[in-house]
C-alpha cells in the first residue's frame, strides 16, 4: 500500500506529499505515484500544501510522473505551493510548464 | 557354570567391539577435522586472492576516476586576465560531478559565457557535462546562430533529449556579450539566475523562463537582454552554491545568497562562507562559481 497521501476528487488524482521531496523520499514518491496512476485517474494534481522543500531529485520525479500521466492521456499540474517551493518551481521553469494554482479545485478545472 | 563363565567373556567382547566402534568414529572425526582444516585453508587462500584482485581493481578504478576528473578540469578555461576578466572555482561534492562551464570568443565582437549542471553525480553525469561543453565550444549544433542564446538552448534541447541520454538532463545559463555595444543577451533553462552587480552597486538577477535541457521535446527558449559596462560584474552559479541547510530543515534563501554574493570579492570567499553555513563534511552538491568583470 502506498504511503503517499492521496485522494480522488472529481476524476482527478490529488497527491499530497508531506514535508519534503528530496533524494531520500523521491523514489518512494515516484513508485507510489506510478502505482496510483496505473490504477486510477490519469489527471494528476500535486497538492503542495504540506510541502516545505523540493530538491532537484524531487523535480525529476514530478517530471517523470507528469510524463506518465501525459502518455496515458492525462496531465499534471500543481496547487497550493508555499513561497520557497514556488521559488524552486520558478527557477526550474516548472511553473510555466505545469502551471501553479491557488487551490486544488482550480487545478482540477485547469486539467479538465 | 558355563553361563557364568560366558558372562564376563561376552561382556569383554562386547566392550572391545564398542571400543573398536568408538576408535573408528574417532578416526573418521579426525579425518573430517583434517579435511575441514585443509578446506578452510584453501578458502582462506581463495579469499586472500580475491581480496588482492579487488584491491587491484579498486586502485585501477580510482586511478581512472581521478583521470576523468583531471580531464574535466583540463577542459575548463584558463582565467582571463584582460577584460572581460574571469575568475572561477569548481568544487565537486563527490569525486566526479555534473557541473562544468566555459567561455570563448564566437567572433571578434561576440563572446559567450556559460555554466551547466547535469542532474546527478558520477561518471554518467560527468560524461554528459563534458559532451555538452564540447558541443558549445566547437559550435557543433546544426543551423544554429551561437550569438543567439535562445536558439542555442533550443538546439541543445533538440540534440540531448533525456530519453536518449540515460534519462539525464541538464540546466544551463548561456550569455553572449556584444563587445562593441555592451549588450548582453542571455537565456537559461531550469538554471538559477546569474547575478549582475552594476558598478553603481545595484544588483539584478538574470534568467529566462524555461525548463532544463532535455526534459521535454520541442521546447523553445527565449532570449532576454540587458546592458553591461566597465566596472560591472556578472556571477554565474550552479544550484550547489546555495542549496545548503543553515539549520536542520532550513534551506539558505536564494535572496540571502544573492546579497552575500554581491558583496563578495572572490569565488573562494563564497565557498568558505557557504561551507561555514553547511557545517562539517562535504557540500551536498557541486559548487561552481564563475565571476566575470566587464
Amino acid at each position: 500500500m502506498t504511503s503517499l497521501n492521496h485522494e480522488t476528487v472529481n476524476g482527478a488524482l490529488v497527491l499530497k506529499p508531506a514535508r519534503r521531496i528530496d533524494s531520500n523520499s523521491a523514489k518512494a514518491f515516484e513508485d507510489d505515484a506510478a502505482a496510483l496512476l496505473e490504477n486510477g485517474p490519469k489527471k494528476v494534481v500535486i497538492d503542495a500544501t504540506d510541502l516545505d522543500y523540493i530538491s532537484s531529485a524531487g523535480l525529476r520525479v514530478i517530471l517523470t510522473t507528469a510524463k506518465k500521466a501525459k502518455s496515458a492521456g492525462g496531465g499534471l499540474t500543481i496547487a497550493c505551493a508555499k513561497n520557497n517551493v514556488k521559488e524552486v518551481l520558478a527557477v526550474s521553469g516548472f511553473d510555466n510548464i505545469f502551471g501553479l494554482h491557488d487551490s486544488v479545485a482550480q487545478a482540477i478545472s485547469a486539467l479538465a | 557354570m558355563s553361563e557364568a563363565a560366558a558372562g564376563p567373556a561376552d561382556r569383554l567382547a562386547a566392550l572391545e567391539a564398542e571400543l573398536a566402534d568408538v576408535r573408528a568414529e574417532l578416526d573418521d572425526l579426525n579425518l573430517l577435522y583434517q579435511a575441514t582444516i585443509e578446506h578452510g585453508e584453501a578458502v582462506e587462500d581463495q579469499l586472500a586472492e580475491a581480496n588482492l584482485a579487488l584491491t587491484v581493481t579498486q586502485k585501477r578504478l580510482s586511478e581512472e576516476l581521478t583521470e576523468a576528473a583531471n580531464y574535466i578540469f583540463s577542459i575548463l578555461p584558463e582565467p582571463r586576465t584582460t577584460a572581460p576578466r574571469t575568475e572561477w572555482l569548481l568544487e565537486p561534492s563527490t569525486e566526479l560531478g555534473g557541473d562544468s562551464f566555459g567561455y570563448h570568443q564566437i567572433d571578434p565582437d561576440h563572446m559567450a559565457f556559460y555554466l551547466l549542471d547535469v542532474c546527478g553525480h558520477g561518471v554518467g553525469a560527468a560524461l554528459l557535462s563534458v559532451t555538452a561543453i564540447n558541443v558549445l565550444r566547437s559550435a557543433a549544433l546544426p543551423n544554429t546562430d551561437f550569438r543567439d542564446p535562445g536558439a542555442v538552448l533550443s538546439a541543445l534541447n533538440d540534440a540531448f533529449p533525456m530519453e536518449r541520454q540515460n534519462n539525464m538532463y541538464f540546466t544551463i545559463w548561456y550569455g553572449v556579450l556584444k563587445r562593441s555595444t555592451g549588450e548582453l543577451r542571455y537565456a537559461s533553462g531550469g538554471h538559477p539566475p546569474s547575478v549582475l552587480r552594476k558598478a553603481d552597486g545595484s544588483v539584478q538577477t538574470l534568467a529566462t523562463p524555461g525548463i532544463a535541457i532535455g526534459m521535454m521535446e520541442a521546447m523553445r527558449y527565449r532570449t532576454a537582454h540587458c546592458n553591461v559596462a566597465a566596472g560591472d560584474r556578472l556571477h554565474l552559479v550552479s544550484d550547489g552554491t546555495f542549496e545548503v541547510e543553515t539549520a536542520p530543515g532550513e534551506m539558505l534563501e536564494f535572496q540571502t545568497f544573492v546579497e552575500r554574493l554581491a558583496r563578495s570579492e572572490t569565488p573562494r570567499e563564497m565557498l568558505d562562507w557557504v561551507r561555514g553555513l553547511n557545517g562539517p563534511g562535504p557540500l551536498p552538491d557541486d559548487f561552481s562559481l564563475l565571476n566575470i568583470d566587464f
